[in-house]
């Protein structure tokens, strides 16, 4: 089979899932659990064998999948695998037997919808990273919301239908406006040079006005900002996270929160080059507003899934600042956060989900001691407590790291320049650091030492299925920040690609022949 | 006068008389004829199916010159939206068991189908009427609760103003132009003198009053709340098709600019605001229905903003998804004895835990009228929106994007309501074989839309 074959089946295998599970009867919920986990491993084994096959020293889409879809208007199927998705690709890959696996024994309502809405969002997460085309890419962006809109509002705590009615509300406006602007988008590509496409390789070549960049880049910005999400539009993440269930947590911060940060890499920012440069700075100050903002509400939370919602905001902020900085080094610095984030705040989600089970309350000061308590889960909160600060050998190192030096490097120059508030942004950020020391180890501190205490006594250790995943995620941190080399390698050209990109103009001709003129006149 | 073209350019027609004639024979033959569902539903598929015969075989012919005239594009509307009414058909099998339910609804297509191929605004006329008087029949026919005899009452005057306004508007157009055919009336879109004027504002306002734009749509939600489940259902996708398919037989290719631009643009920007508004605080799933329609039909009229060629492909596919996804709406509706119960939206609480598949499709159904991908009414949209904008109206195209989401929150409303809530102590009925078999053609029919729109809209 070729590789572009094997890259649809991967995207289709949750689809035909679905259709098996429909087709188990309802009481059978072994079966159905051990069904779409099987699939969900199996999906995960195809796409490190394509992740194996994927060549970092080629520039462009590999195993490209290409057919007309709606020849009126342009419109193809197209995916394929490049630079910019391939991890995250793996990440989702990654996560999907996990998530599943976490789930076996914390549902146990409406067990079939559960595990093929688990699906339907895996389908819809990999055929938003895989697509190529702006019309696919936008309809598997709005079908991620159906399935979160359930899982939270089905499975949910108590105040599900708030938290998830907040969460559809706040994307879909973003959402609508990113429409217009699409259908802008391709209509002034078609004014200007003739072609009716959505394939973001003609997209990349239209000359807009700077005027209508920065519209065009304000409304999908939005939409991504949301997605992020940068502060102040965060509001819906903490209630979403609080009151999902394990396994919507997870895929929240794990994979969903990256679409936010993958759409302004592969989209936002290549699309709009002119506009982008113009407000790199703002969106900098953007980014460390969200990094400090984040951190100081973790700092005060007192609930356990709300702190680490917070830390998500913070460390998402670190992907902003470094792909704004548009230095190479902070761009492969964001490419490695955004996977390093998407481990440690999936273990930890994962953690709080297996505490939750056992004792029933978030609530901070409930918990006390547990290191004596629980020795084996301990260890693992306390090493993917470490990750999340971004000790060195973890991968949240690898990426905190690489995008602060390249969001300096960048700023510097300005500042000498006279330009001071991208070097004042990188300055506040690292601040960051030590703020997420702060509120990662309070948790931990009062989590795990001090008096010995639990809401529910006596508590059983984690079992064998807990462990098998808690390893999986703490060798995948430690492989990340141990060996980013081949990751990095892998990455390299689209980060040069999606740099050279944004530092190109295309601003129309005529446009640039008007300024000129404009400015000898005087 | 060419009696084979005549026989062929009306088969559709002819289907339907037939039918309609063996259906009111069977009336008199037996009380209780048993087999009016079959007569009625083989008459319609065949109609159908000769329409799209007309269609494929590219027939152009007009056997009454001047007016009557079928051409493949329309025989293909024809197709479409005759094709809709077979699950409406097949949906009321438990509502209306005999009587005269089926000869009326087939005289209504029969309106309908004259509609399309009208030339003159006699036909046109016709046409109009044929469709609209029997519904008002219909809306009565279910007199299970006082408020249908209401709801019919209201549906007659409004649509007896809207008829009069119409004919006020085509005899101020004849007396201007001294022509009874359709294409005085793209001349007068053109037209700047007063006369001209009034007649254009007036025939649009007559449909703008049947298809229930904001001001003129107070009579919808009262109507579709009074009227049983497939009548209801036929006034949401049929006789609003009909009203929309005649102002683009009237507007054609013409363009559309100045004061009627303002009035095609302007009023359905407010009917999709106020429309999905209002449904939000709806208890009953009918008058939230209706006004989703309104919102609907404000989509629909947007369409006239576009370039002229792409008019026929965004209103047609629109209609057809938006047909598709409510008749799948209504047709998976839990049966209830009480027919107020069943349209209260409180009876949908924890429907997903009573019946599965049902839930699943109305959810199905929300959320493509909703315009969420990947469900075809969210290309249905886009098509429109994009004529919009690609004709320069980028403000109207964005306010009316904006305006959809705030319809977002009621159709969520519905899916949180059968799958988030505990369980309401309804005692729904299993509903019939027959019903069923209308939901999952409409399903089919989704899917084929929602996998290849490409293959429909390449259709038209």
């Amino acid at each position: 089979m070729s590789e572009a074959a094997l890259l649809n089946w991967v995207l289709y295998l949750p689809v035909i899932g679905i259709a098996l599970l429909i087709a188990v009867p309802d009481k059978a919920e072994g079966q159905i659990r051990w069904l779409t986990f099987a699939i969900t491993a199996a999906q995960f084994v195809a796409i490190v064998a394509l992740y194996v096959a994927f060549d970092g020293d080629q520039a462009g889409l590999q195993f490209e999948t290409r057919l007309p879809w709606i020849p009126d208007w342009g419109v193809h199927y197209q995916i394929g695998l490049d630079g910019y998705n391939v991890l995250l690709v793996l990440l989702t890959g990654f996560l999907g037997p996990l998530v599943v696996a976490g789930a076996f024994t914390a549902i146990t309502k409406d067990v079939k919808l559960f595990y093929a809405m688990l699906l339907l969002i895996q389908f819809a997460m990999l055929g938003t990273f895989l697509a190529q085309d702006l019309f696919v890419f936008y309809i598997f962006w709005e079908t991620m919301l159906i399935p979160m809109f359930l899982l939270i509002g089905i499975w949910g705590g108590e105040r599900r239908i708030y938290a998830t009615l907040k969460f559809v509300l706040y994307t879909a406006f973003g959402s609508i406006l990113m429409l217009a602007a699409v259908i802008y988008l391709v209509w002034s590509l078609q004014q200007t040079s003739g072609i009716t496409s959505f394939a973001f390789a003609d997209l990349y070549r239209a000359q807009l006005p700077l005027s209508t960049q920065t519209i065009l880049l304000c409304a999908f910005g939005l939409s991504f900002a949301i997605k992020v999400p940068m502060v102040p539009l965060h509001t819906w993440l903490p209630d979403a996270h609080v009151e999902a269930p394990t396994a919507g947590s997870v895929i929240l911060a794990g994979v969903l929160l990256k679409m936010g940060t993958y759409g302004f890499m592969k989209l936002g920012f290549p699309l709009f080059p002119d506009a982008t440069r113009a407000f790199a700075p703002a969106i900098m100050a953007l980014g460390t507003l969200s990094i400090v903002y984040g951190a100081c509400l973790a700092l005060v939370q007192n609930d356990i899934k709300k702190i680490i919602a917070y830390s998500s905001i913070s460390h998402l902020g670190y992907v902003m600042l470094g792909l704004a900085s548009l230095d190479l080094l902070g761009i492969q610095g964001a490419m490695v956060q955004m996977v390093s984030h998407g481990l440690t705040a999936a273990g930890l989600f994962l953690m709080v989900g297996m505490i939750y089970e056992r004792c029933h309350t978030r609530d901070l000061a409930a918990y006390g001691g547990l290191a004596k308590l629980l020795p084996v889960y301990s260890v693992f909160f306390m090493i993917l407590t470490l990750a999340s600060i971004g000790l060195p050998t973890t991968s949240g190192f690898t990426g905190e790291f690489l995008s602060l030096l390249g969001a300096f490097t960048a700023s510097w120059p300005r500042y000498l320049a006279g330009e001071i508030t991208p070097l004042a942004s990188t300055a506040i950020a690292v601040t960051g650091v030590v703020l997420g020391a702060l509120y990662m180890l309070r948790f931990a501190k009062t989590f795990l030492f001090g008096e010995s205490k639990a809401p529910h006594m006596p508590l059983v250790d984690l079992d064998l299925r807990e462990r098998l995943i808690l390893v999986a995620i703490v060798a995948a941190v430690f492989a990340l920040g141990l060996f980013p080399d081949d990751p990095m390698r892998k990455t390299e050209l689209a980060s040069k690609e999606f740099q050279q990109l944004v530092e190109t103009s295309r601003l129309p001709a005529n446009a640039l022949s008007a300024r000129e003129s404009q400015r000898s006149t005087p | 006068m060419n009696w084979t073209a005549l026989f062929t350019a009306m088969m559709p027609e002819h289907l339907l008389l037939a039918g309609i004639v063996v259906l009111v024979a069977l009336e008199i033959i037996s009380e209780r004829s048993r087999g009016a569902l079959v007569v009625a539903t083989a008459s319609v598929s065949a109609a159908a199916a000769a329409a799209f015969w007309l269609y494929s075989g590219g027939i152009d012919a007009s056997p009454f010159a001047g007016q009557f005239s079928i051409d493949p594009q329309w025989s293909l509307a024809k197709a479409l939206v005759l094709s809709l009414a077979v699950p409406i058909l097949l949906m009321s099998r438990d509502e209306f068991r005999d009587g005269p339910f089926y000869p009326l609804l087939l005289s209504s297509l029969y309106g309908f189908c004259l509609l399309l191929s009208s030339d003159s605004f006699l036909t046109l006329f016709l046409g109009l009427e044929l469709l609209a008087l029997p519904v008002y029949t219909l809306v009565l026919l279910a007199f299970r609760r006082p408020e249908s005899a209401e709801a019919a009452l209201k549906y007659l005057v409004l649509g007896g103003a809207a008829s009069a306004t119409f004919l006020m508007g085509v005899s101020l157009l004849y007396g201007g132009s001294g022509s009874l055919g359709i294409a005085a009336f793209a001349t007068a879109l053109e037209a700047t003198d007063a006369m001209a004027i009034a007649a254009v504002v007036m025939i649009l306002v007559s449909f703008f009053l049947k298809a229930a734009i904001v001001p003129f749509h107070a009579w919808a939600p009262d109507a579709y709340e009074g009227a049983s489940v497939p009548v209801t259902a036929y006034m949401a996708t049929i006789v609003k098709a009909g009203a929309l398919l005649a102002v683009l037989r009237l507007v054609g290719d013409a363009r559309v600019s100045g004061y009627v631009a303002g009035l095609v643009a302007f009023l359905p920007l407010v009917s999709i605001v106020w429309g999905n508004l209002t449904a939000m605080r709806q208890p009953s799933f009918r008058r939230m229905i209706a006004y989703s329609s309104i919102a609907h039909a404000g989509y629909l009229f947007y369409a006239f903003l576009g370039e002229g060629p792409g008019r026929f492909q965004a209103i047609v596919f629109y209609l057809v998804a938006y047909g598709v996804m409510n008749l799948l709406a209504f047709a998976s509706l839990p049966q209830d004895a009480d027919d107020a119960a069943r349209d209260r939206l409180e009876t949908l609480r924890g429907l997903y835990a009573r019946r599965p598949y049902a839930a699943v499709m109305i959810g199905i159904a929300m959320l493509s009228l909703a315009g969420i991908p990947p469900f075809p009414g969210f290309v249905a949209k886009f098509l429109i929106f994009r004529n919009v904008m690609m004709a320069g109206y980028t403000t109207y195209a964005v306010l009316g994007l904006v305006g959809s989401y705030l319809g977002i929150y009621f159709y969520l409303r519905v899916i949180q309501y059968m799958f988030m809530s505990p369980t309401a102590t309804a005692h729904d009925a299993t509903p019939a074989k027959v019903a069923v078999s209308a939901g999952l053609l409409c399903l089919a029919a989704a899917i084929v839309l929602s996998v290849l729109p490409g293959w429909a809209i390449g259709l038209l």
